[in-house]
Order: structure tokens, then sequence, then C-alpha cells
């Protein structure tokens, strides 16, 4: 009974976003604002309302959505620890991106577009985190990835902006088909869309069939995390407004697809393959996403990059069998990471627009809270030990070495060198932000708005840590006795001290570099080299000429032959005739009786003559 | 029935040829209805033998109707006739053509 009140929890958002479409037209900014705001506040109390109900087998069914033959599916909500989780890490963070992107658009004339699109977000990545049923999940799915494409668009007046809004909504289309393959594939296989039955009938299926399911699968959430090779809508997503980026591009839906492979983790655990690519790909793009950040001169690109990098770290931690490592460093990127995005929007919005790092600085003189919020969630990006993201990333490599494999071991020692790098980056900003120099002096002082949602964030990303503390640190690993999903092999306690040294001692490596490089004024970066990272070693460039250009070529050798002969040259011909048989047939009509009634006696005497040698026959 | 069958047969046939010929071969409007008028005679001709014939009624009924069916078709294209003669001052049919294509 108490159960059908979970469907609130995706509804409100929804109420919100319908409200403000349909009756947002006369309301004033701020009760709008108000409206967005209230109805995920309300969403996320209640999730902590709903809260003793999350248990493994709590389902609820709303109704069907559809049936044809053997597919039925229903609209269903399965509130596990895990979906329970999510969903109030979710909407925890949209609760207070919204109230900060009330201040942030505070004189934005489409503020009633934005509204609406973030809660239609908001419910759609709920779907996402709720639902049962694959398909719903994809609704869910599609959702999200309608309203990043809006919202990237936002300002669609700027034919670049619309134009990062139409090539993230294509990139993520090229991977969503593979999924959509792997769904139908899937209903092929086990009868059924169901996660959980899915995951129960994963057992039976043959091993080679599991494996190239897998890695549909793992092409889907790739796109949606803007994981290699599907990563470079990302950058380009910053031009949207900040808020969303914090919101949808860094803390919510390029983490759907490492929710998609958390849900389905039994499914995939049982190809080793799958697992290994999975780790690859993630570690893959954590170095990538380093590498590129570690350049970049436009702040909310540097931040992108390190989104991209960081959820590369969540893939690996899947990869290595640790969903409850995945999870745990989900939900501390998204505190530290939406922390950032919204600092550099305070920052930007300080310094009148300007994005360049190198023109931005004097930020402890100017705004000494924003500061030190900057260094909570750089220090907790960076993995300073005992912040957040130490705890986090450190767990994903603890299972990675405990693993015992050479690959493995590959893949975790990687993973630190990609820990030095982001440390590097980390500190690279704060020193930039912080650098003695003549700036541009923005809009005046922050409002109070854009400051105070950041508070609670920076708090949790510096003892965020404290959900999952593990066992050598006399943690409680609070969050792995909620989820009760798999973490992997649990590391010795000499690989957790060893490791914890190892990262303290990158960090303080990575902090004296940057120190020494970054400390003085330095310089932007330039050369071949650090071109090809600030375009994300040109994959954009690559795109262009593996898939863009021979699509084109195509099309123009297409529009040459059968294009231009079917659709000009065999029409026209065709027309031709027709047009010349019209002026000879027209000779018959002479207009003359005599003539017709000529042509009938001859047709009826041709007639009956064929009669009559059928009769003599 | 005296007059054998075959004959009745030929003879209306050589009626409806003569008709057709009228009618394709000559220019004159009047000419060409009374050919149609044979031809629809040699028709009734036929009827009426066949009806001898089986000995059937229902053959000389046609050849009634056909009758008057003919009177009424002759009063109106006659009428048209008149009425052509009037308009355009000819009823050579190698002078209309307006249906010319």
């Amino acid at each position: 009974m108490m159960g059908e009140l979970l469907f609130l929890i995706p509804m409100l958002p929804l109420c919100g976003a319908l409200i403000i479409m349909f009756a947002g037209g006369r309301m004033s900014r701020k009760l709008l604002a108000a409206v967005a705001s209230f109805s995920v506040i309300a969403s996320a109390l209640t999730i902590l309302w709903l809260w003793p109900l999350a248990a493994p087998q709590t389902r609820v069914s709303l109704f069907d959505w559809f049936e044809a033959g053997a597919l039925r599916v229903p609209v269903e909500i399965l509130f596990s620890p895990l979906s329970a989780a999510m969903a109030l890490m979710v909407t925890g963070v949209s609760a207070l991106i919204h109230l900060y992107a009330a201040s942030y658009l505070h004189n934005d004339p489409d503020v009633r577009r934005f509204f609406a699109l973030f809660n239609l977000f908001v419910f759609a990545m709920l779907i996402i985190v709720l639902a049962d049923n694959l398909l719903l999940l994809f609704l869910g799915w599609e959702g999200v990835g309608f309203c990043s494409y809006a919202l990237i668009g936002y300002w669609y007046r700027n034919p670049g902006f619309a134009a990062a809004g139409r090539k993230a909504f294509l990139v993520t289309r090229a991977a969503d088909v593979l999924f959509v393959i792997a769904l139908l594939w899937l209903f092929r296989l086990t009868g059924s869309l169901s996660i959980a039955t899915i995951n129960q009938q994963a057992t039976s299926l043959p091993a080679g069939t599991l494996t190239i399911v897998a890695l549909l699968l793992l092409a889907g959430a790739c796109g949606k995390s803007a994981q290699l090779p599907f990563s470079s809508w990302l950058p380009d997503a910053m031009a949207g407004p900040t808020p969303v980026s914090a919101l949808i591009h860094a803390a919510t839906m390029v983490t759907a697809g490492v929710y998609l492979l958390c849900r389905l983790f039994p499914l995939i655990s049982l190809s080793p393959t799958a697992l290994a690519v999975i780790g690859l790909v993630g570690t893959a793009t954590a170095f990538y996403g380093a590498s590129c950040a570690l350049v970049q001169r436009d702040i909310k690109r540097l931040l992108a990059y390190s989104t991209i990098s960081q959820v590369g770290y969540m893939f690996l931690a899947v990869g290595a069998g640790t969903v409850t490592g995945a999870m745990f460093h989900l939900i501390t990127h998204a505190f530290f990471k939406a922390l950032l995005f919204m600092v550099a929007g305070a920052v930007i919005h300080l310094a009148a627009g300007e994005q360049d790092l190198f023109r931005l600085g004097q930020l402890q003189k100017r705004a000494p809270l924003l500061f030190w919020l900057l260094l909570a969630g750089a220090l907790a990006l960076a993995g300073m030990p005992l912040t957040a993201g130490f705890f986090s990333k450190d767990a994903i490599l603890v299972a990675c070495f405990a693993l015992n494999s050479p690959w493995w071991t590959g893949l975790g020692v990687v993973g630190l060198i990609t820990a030095f790098l982001t440390a590097l980056y980390a500190l690279r900003l704060v020193y930039l932000l912080a650098a003695d120099r003549d700036v541009t002096i923005g809009h005046g002082p922050l409002p109070r708005g854009m400051i105070w949602p950041l508070l609670p964030l920076g708090l949790l990303a510096l003892v965020g840590g404290q959900l999952n503390l593990p066992e050598p640190w006399g943690g409680g690993t609070v969050l792995q006795r909620w989820l009760q999903t798999p973490s992997g092999r649990g590391g010795t306690h000499a690989i957790e001290w060893g490791l914890a040294i190892v990262t303290l001692l990158l960090f303080v490596a990575a902090w004296l570099g940057a120190r020494y490089r970054f400390r003085t004024l330095p310089m932007p970066p330039g050369g071949g080299v650090a071109a090809f990272f600030t375009d994300g070693w040109k994959i954009d460039a690559l795109v262009r000429n593996a898939v863009s250009k021979p699509y084109e070529a195509t099309g123009r050798l297409l529009d040459g032959f059968p294009e231009r002969w079917y659709t000009a040259v065999l029409p026209d011909w065709l027309g031709r005739l027709c047009q010349s048989a019209g002026r000879y047939f027209r000779t018959f009509t002479s207009g003359y009786v005599t003539h017709y009634l000529s042509g009938m006696a001859w047709g009826t005497f041709l007639l009956l003559a064929i009669l009559l040698i059928g009769l003599l026959r | 029935m005296i007059v054998p069958l075959g004959h009745v047969l030929l003879f209306a046939g050589l009626l409806f040829v003569a008709g057709l010929a009228a009618v394709l071969l000559r220019r004159n409007l009047i000419m060409i209805l009374i050919g149609v008028e044979i031809m629809l005679n040699a028709v009734g001709l036929v009827l009426v033998g066949a009806s001898a014939y089986w000995r059937h009624p229902s053959g000389q009924l046609f050849a009634l109707l056909l009758m008057a069916v003919a009177a009424a078709e002759i009063s109106i294209a006659l009428a048209l006739v008149v009425y052509l003669k009037r308009s355009r001052g000819t009823i050579d049919v190698n002078r209309f053509d307006g249906m010319k294509g």
C-alpha cells in the first residue's frame, strides 16, 4: 500500500515540469524557480520518507505500459538498496543545483524553458534509476538524452552551441543503437525485459552470446558516459549553462552508463572477456581524460575532461568486479564534481563570462569562501588522503590489485599514473585560479544563492569517504553493507596500506610538481603537443576523417549515379516517352464520326473472326 | 417454318452488312441514319426468325421493343440533324470534326 507512494518519486519532478510548461507563462521568475526546486526537494524527501521500504525485492507495478505477444512492459519500480541510494544521490544533488540555478540564471529571459527541461531531466533520470524493465529504462535513457540535447543548446541563438547539442545527441544516439540491439537480443534470449529476470536467467545463456551482449551493453553505456570512443561530445557539451554541466554532464546523466552496468552486473560478470574490456575501456578513458585535462585553457572543458576521466575509473571498478566501488566513486564524484562545476560557474560569473584559466585569478582575494570550496572539491578530485575521492579511488585500485593477475595489475598501474595526473591537473586548476594577475571584474558580488548550495557539497567532498570507509581504516563500510552488491575480491591489509602510501606519495609529488610549475605566473601551454592534448587527442578530427568524410564521399558518389539517375534522368526520359506517345496517339482522334465507327466495325470484325477461329478448332 | 433459319440468318447478315456499309461509306447524315435503321431491322429479323424457329414468343416481343426504341431513337436523331442543318448549314459528316484531339 505504501509501495504505490514510490511513484511519487519520479512523478513529482514530472508534475513540476508540466506545471512550468503549461502554467509557467504567468509565473514570476521566483515562482518558477520555487516550483522547480520544490518538486525536486519533495522528491528527495519522499525517498527519505520511504527509505525503510528499500529492499532487494521491493517492486511496485503501476500499470502495463503495453503488451504485445510475449512482450509485456509493466511500468514497474524496483526500490532496491542500489536504486534507492542512486535516487537519493540524484535528487539530493539535483535539489542543490536547482537552488543554485535559480540564482545563476537570475537575468536570463528563457528561464521557464530552462526549469521545465531541468525538471523533466530529473524525472527521466529517476526513471532510469528506478525502472526494473529495460524498455522503461530506455524511455528514461532517451529522455535524459533529449533533455541533455535541449539544455546544451539552451542558448540556441549561438549556432556553435546548437551544434554542440546536436553533436551530443548524434554521438549518444549512435551508441544507443548498439544498446537497443543488446536489449532486443536479451529479449529474444530470455523472453523478458525485466532486469531481475534477465539477471536470473543469465547463467543459462551460452558464453559467446553473453560476451557479445555484454559488449553491446558496454557500448551503450560508453555513449551515455562519454567513454572512448564516444567521448568527444562531452567537452563540447559545456556550451550549456553551468548548472546543466554540473547536473547532467558531471553528477548524474554521464554516470547512467555506469549505473546500467551495475544493475546488469550479474549478467556481465559471467563473461570475463567483457569485464576485461570494460576495465580496459575505463582505464584508457581515465588516462585519456586526465592527459587532456592537464592542458585545457577553458575551465569548463578542463572539468569536462576530468569528468570523462573519473567516469573511466568507475568503468574500471565495474570491470574489476566491484560494483560497490563503482557506486562509491559515482556518489563521491557527484559531490565533488558538481561542487567544482558550480564553483566554476561562480568564478565565471565573477569574471563576467571569462572562461580562460589564464585570464582568471586572484580568487582567494576576491571570494575567499569560494576559494575554500574550490580547494575542497579539487583536493577530493586529486585524491588527497582522507577526502572522499581518496577513499573511493583507492577502493577501485585495491580491487584491481587484489585480482592478482597481470592484466588487472597493469590496469591498476595505469590507474595510479592517472591518479597522479589527476592530482596534477586538479592542483593546476587551484593554482591558476589563485594566480596573482590582472583579472576582469564582472557582474559584482556573487548572489548568496550561488554560495550556500555549495556548502553541503563541499562538506561531503571532504568527508564523503565516511560512506564506505574501508575496514583497515576502522570504517564500517556502510555503503557496502547497505548495497549488498559484489565488491570484488577484498584486498589484504598489505594492499590497502601499500596503495594508500603510494597514492599519498603520488599526491605529494603532484602537489610539489604543480607548485613548482604553476605557482609563479605560468604561460599558457603552446606548441603542437599541447594542441594535440587540448583537442582531446584530435579525436574529433579522427571521427571526421574516419566516419564523416567517408560518409560524405559516399553521399556524393550516390548523388552522382543512382540519385540523379533515378530522380532526374530516368523520369525525364519516361516523361518524354509518354509525351511523344501521346502526340502519336492524338492523330487517331480525327474528330470524324465515320473514322470512329469504322474503327468500331473493324474491332467487332476482328473479335468475331477470333471467335470463329476458336469455334472451328 | 417454311423458310429455313439459315436463309433468314443469311439475309439478315446481308442486310446488316448493307446497313453497315451505308453507315461507314455515306457522308450524308440522313443516309447514315437510314443505314443504322437497316442494321436495326436486320437484328429484328434475326429475333423474329429465331422466335419462329424455337417456337417461343420472346423473340417477337424483343422485335416489338426494338421497333419502339428505334422509333424513339430516330426521332431524336432527326431532331439533331435538323438542328445541325440550321446551326452549321450542312449535314455532311466530314464537315464535323469538333472531337479532333
